[in-house]
């Protein structure tokens, strides 16, 4: 046997088969040789006559081998007409056709694999390209997933509803509050929020049958917590007694809050969250039923909440939930009224009892939400005003962080996608260079009978397979990434907890994996069509091949990189104009000096507890300040300015006959505020200090205090406040704001100063008019230093600390801006860093390119240079080439950048989606990069020896 | 002997009804042919072997090493149920065919 098995190897000749079949079909013939062989010896042949006789059967060796190959390939075993199996011509035996494709397929990536190892180079720069292409969407994706996809977590989210209330008018309230958690509109014609009464709220839990479950929330925002340590703050939240069970939260010890435990004179009991109990408590169970001091009052520890539950609201994370009811104790100086139908400030989730349609429900609430608003003494809303209440799914309702962070991800996603098309483009030309090398390949292959469908497989399953491998990597980078990502914009946006749980969930890796695929699937049609454009003949000569391959691979390959320095441009263009952005923003005058300026909180709640006044204790804490060491002035005001944060009023406009509302921004200030700011009095005086003690006075008297204090307000009004509502009298002296109603009976405020216009709460704004009053109680202090702020931190910790007040929020005047220009910042640096990236792709794209071509054309090159031709031409014919591309791209980038710019829209400032500078910039920038890309080819064009490249064929 | 297209034409189909009963090998299957048709019809190895691996690869055929006592494997091939399916239907394309062709043939005579 094997001697015949020899025979038939050293005849038949097979390609392209696996080996096992190569195995299988030799030893089939080698069987069937032998016993034609015994057959013709049995017949009484001699030996050497049946041997001959068994050599008869196959003479054709060639033909043979060419048919079995044919046959192997499915598409050339298509049956001869009338024969009905074309739709299992590449089924094996006794397997279902999915399996034979499969292993098909398999040989395919095998072989793709193969061809990857004989070009380590290639490879590891394309894998690199698709790592960071695919790597930067999967990263930005899973932020976008972290923040805006992921559902929250609780028990059947899709069952909760948001309740949001809508007119056509702003409500009539005494008092509002909103804390982020869903977009508020508080403007005529189309008024919104999700905040509502303390009695709606009761109504709805009393009255409204369409739920099982309330869970109404508010912000407590920074409470005190002593009697476990050292004085801490927390962020609380008040949560109504259905809040956890609605929610179906599970407790991680201990228990939960219930219904009970929002009741009045129920104990004090308080749920902690999980982060926070392994924060403060290194996750001791035995906490649970210890007391802790919450802003000084006793209360239980009831249990913990789980650890996945940070927040209901996207990015609002809470370190411990209060029952609701207990609001009024733990605010200081708490005013009945805050809690009556004209305090809206409770946002109010409800879980959807089954069955109940929500068209149904929202009827019902739309109901009772009329009656409470339209009818009573003093209606909020009149009938005309339309109000209404809407039940939002809670999962894209709670907006959150969402607000913050939806357009800078919106710009990075749309930023990231563009790099990952060059990373295609890039990809995609190395490919074409590759087809290019492997034209014989592809030649030979079509001469012996390969459909060009079969050659575009080979090829996209090469493509595929390398961005398979690519997304692998992109995975890890990713991870990497995101993280870095996650903890950049919670530093940047001043929250370095934003409770997000970005991690590489099915959802990102179904993205990750979806955009691998189809990626390989864009960079891999370019070559796979090229390469199955061969001219037979010439491609098998060779040298004739490459020759008139050229021509379209250059203009393929161009084609490319034009693309890639268009969709460069393009994110440069944007990227530019977040700069210049953050630029103007940063370049803006505040008004006030914002060097060397140190900001921070120091919280009173303890001081008043201790029946110090709070006044006392900040003009003690503001002597202590000034006496340390390169402090040149220090004072206290209710708010930090540019922190976002503004307090406004409205009034009756001073002068005007009919009766239009003036307002005007209004910030409480203690002692040599302006001289501290550094903000000048134009006219009149600062305030005095017997204005100060009048203002404690007013704020220390008892609220229910019916002899009100009827002498105005001292008040000093910027310039611009004076030249809106005093322009034509002299301001000093001059009432405004006064009231005569018997509920809110007020004096009004009495202008003893004129000082410079300031920006307040945000750089973006025009300075708008703006009155000081004197400050009573506790604030955030302003310290100006001589040099650098940072070095007196260490004593303001020990001066409070020896006093045992908690310090917060400390930070310089340029670290606030810094906070509030989070999302210019945030978009400014991660475009501007993806823009170099796309620089760097495609310069490498386009050096590619060239390389390729200069040793492509090297005999070219040669002939040139032995007919005479200068140095200086070979390197103009190079860079010349090179740059020809990198205009057009820079072209047409910039025509699709001035389009696509547009959309960043409200995020620009002082500059315009088409501004020049950014544009000439970008454009020589690009054109610079190119050409040191296009260079190097080029000196070794240069460098040709024509001998050399003569030989070279 | 016929010539050459004639076996060309015939030949699926002599394969086909020849694994219908039983599994076959291939030497096999030649020598029943050329024995069937008394020798007026021969296929050698070199050109029956493209014919079985092109039946197998259309699913036609499917092919099974087979070792019997003292022997040396052989490859044996048997009728899949679609090859079953196929070899009807060219059964009777190729009744009709050859009782078309003698119509036609006979009409000449008259």
């Amino acid at each position: 046997m094997s001697e015949w098995i020899a025979y038939v190897r050293a005849r038949l000749r097979l390609s392209g088969l696996r080996a096992e079949r190569e195995v299988e079909v030799v030893e089939d013939l080698a069987r069937q040789l032998e016993d034609a062989y015994a057959d013709a010896l049995a017949r009484g042949a001699a030996e050497p006559d049946a041997r001959s006789a068994a050599h008869q059967h196959i003479s054709d060796w060639q033909t043979l081998g060419r048919d079995v190959e044919r046959s192997e390939r499915w598409k050339e075993s298509r049956m001869t007409e009338g024969q009905p199996a074309v739709s299992t011509r590449n089924a094996a035996p006794g397997r279902p056709a999915l399996v034979a494709i499969g292993s098909d397929v398999l040989q395919d990536v095998i072989y793709g694999l193969r061809m990857f190892r004989k070009r380590p180079g290639v490879t590891a720069v394309s894998l690199l390209t698709l790592a960071l292409g695919i790597g930067a969407n999967t990263a930005i994706f899973s932020v976008i997933d972290a923040v805006m996809l992921r559902a929250l977590p609780v028990r059947h989210p899709d069952e909760l509803v948001l309740l949001k209330w809508t007119a056509t008018k702003r409500p009539s309230l005494h008092n509002s509050s909103s804390y982020g958690d869903c977009a508020n509109q508080f403007v005529d014609v189309r008024a919104s929020g999700c905040s509502f009464s303390h009695p709606f709220l009761s109504d709805v839990v009393a009255q409204s049958t369409s739920f099982t479950g309330v869970a109404a929330f508010a912000n407590a925002g920074q409470i005190t917590i002593t009697g476990h340590g050292a004085a801490g703050l927390a962020r609380g939240q008040y949560v109504s007694g259905g809040y956890f069970d609605t929610l179906g939260v599970q407790p991680a010890a201990g228990r939960i809050l219930h219904l009970a435990d929002d009741t009045p004179g129920a104990p004090p009991a308080i749920v902690l969250s999980h982060g926070y109990w392994q924060r403060n408590f290194a996750g001791d169970p035995q906490i649970v039923g210890q007391t802790l001091f919450v802003n000084g009052k006793p209360f239980t520890i009831a249990g913990v909440a789980e650890p996945r539950f940070t927040s209901l609201t996207p990015g609002v994370v809470r370190d411990l939930w209060i029952p609701l009811s207990f609001k009024p104790q733990l605010v200081e100086r708490f005013d009945p009224k805050n809690d009556n139908a004209y305090s809206w400030w409770i946002v109010i989730v409800a879980r959807l009892r089954p069955g109940v349609r929500t068209a149904a429900a929202q009827a019902e609430i739309v109901g009772l939400f009329r009656n409470d608003t339209l009818l009573g003494p003093k209606p909020i809303f009149r009938e005309a005003d339309n109000p209404s209440v809407l039940l939002l799914p809670a999962q894209t309702g709670l907006v959150g962080v969402r607000a913050r962070f939806s357009q800078p991800l919106d710009i990075l996603m749309a930023v990231v996608g563009a790099i990952l098309l060059i990373a295609c483009a890039n990809v995609a030309g190395l490919m074409i260079s590759r087809a290019a090398a492997r034209q014989k390949e592809m030649a030979i292959r079509l001469s012996l009978g390969a459909s060009r469908a079969r050659i575009v497989r080979q090829w996209l399953t090469e493509s595929v397979v390398l961005a398979v491998f690519g997304g692998a990597l992109a995975l890890i980078l990713a991870t990497w990434a995101s993280r870095l990502l996650a903890a950049m914009m919670g530093t940047m946006a001043g929250r370095p907890d934003l409770g997000l749980n970005i991690s590489l969930d099915a959802r990102v890796f179904a993205f990750t994996t979806s955009i691998s695929f189809l990626a390989g699937i864009l960079f891999g049609i370019a070559p796979a069509v090229r390469g199955t454009q061969v001219e037979l003949t010439p491609a098998l000569k060779d040298a004739l091949g490459r020759a008139a391959g050229a021509r379209r691979r250059l203009s393929a390959g161009g084609a490319l990189v034009v693309a890639q320095v268009a969709l460069t441009v393009v994110v440069l263009i944007g990227a530019g104009l977040l700069v210049r952005t953050l630029q103007n923003l940063r370049g803006v005058d505040a008004g006030f000096q914002t060097q060397n300026l140190l900001t921070f909180g120091i919280d009173m709640t303890l001081a008043r507890a201790r029946s110090t006044t709070a006044d006392q204790v900040s003009a003690d804490l503001q002597r202590q300040f000034s006496e340390l060491p390169g402090v040149v002035g220090v004072s206290y005001a209710e708010d930090v300015l540019l922190s976002g944060s503004s307090s406004s009023n409205s009034f009756p406009k001073p002068g005007a006959s009919d009766h239009t509302d003036g307002e005007a921004n209004r910030l409480a200030v203690g002692p040599h505020f302006f001289d501290t700011l550094r903000l000048s009095i134009r006219a009149g005086r600062d305030f005095r200090a017997d204005e100060y003690a009048a203002a404690a006075a007013r704020r220390n008297a008892p609220a229910s205090d019916g002899a009100k204090d009827m002498s105005p307000v001292p008040a000093i009004v910027n310039e611009l406040f004076v030249k809106t509502y005093f322009p034509q009298v002299d301001p000093i002296g001059q009432t405004f704001g006064a009231s005569k109603t018997p509920e809110y009976a007020f004096a009004g405020w009495v202008i003893v100063g004129i000082v410079s216009d300031a920006k307040y709460d945000d750089l973006r704004k025009e300075v708008v008019p703006t009155f000081y009053v004197p400050i009573s109680g506790a604030g955030y202090f302003a310290l100006r230093t001589a040099g650098d702020p940072a070095t007196v931190v260490s004593s303001i910790r020990a001066i409070a600390q020896r006093m045992d007040l908690p310090v917060f929020a400390v930070k310089t005047e340029t670290e606030q801006i810094d906070e509030l220009l989070y999302q210019e910042r945030l978009v400014a640096q991660l475009s501007g860093f993806f823009g170099l990236l796309a620089l760097a792709l495609a310069s490498i794209g386009l050096y590619g390119l060239l390389s390729h071509d200069v040793s492509r054309r090297t005999r070219e090159i040669g002939i040139r240079m032995a007919l005479g031709a200068p140095r200086a031409t070979v390197l103009r014919l190079v860079v010349g080439h090179g740059a020809t591309l990198a205009l057009i791209g820079a072209a047409l980038g910039t025509i699709a950048g001035v389009g696509a710019t547009r959309y960043l829209g409200s995020l620009l400032y002082g500059v315009g989606p088409a501004d020049p500078a950014t544009l000439a910039a970008v454009a020589v920038l690009l054109v610079a990069v190119s050409v040191a890309a296009c260079l190097i080819p080029a000196r070794r064009a240069t460098r040709v020896d024509p001998l050399i490249a003569l030989r070279y064929d | 002997m016929f010539n050459g297209n004639l076996k060309k034409g015939s030949a699926e189909l002599l394969v086909l009804s020849l694994v219908e009963q039983r599994p076959r090998h291939g030497y096999d299957i030649g020598k029943l042919i050329e024995a069937r048709s008394r020798g007026r019809i021969q296929f050698r190895i070199g050109s029956l072997y493209p014919i079985l691996c092109r039946l197998e690869h259309r699913g036609l055929i499917a092919g099974r090493w087979v070792e019997r006592a003292g022997e040396r494997r052989r490859r044996y091939w048997r009728l899949t149920p679609f090859g079953r399916k196929c070899l009807a239907d060219q059964r009777g394309v190729w009744k009709e065919f050859v009782v078309t062709v003698n119509q036609v043939m006979r009409a000449g005579h008259v």
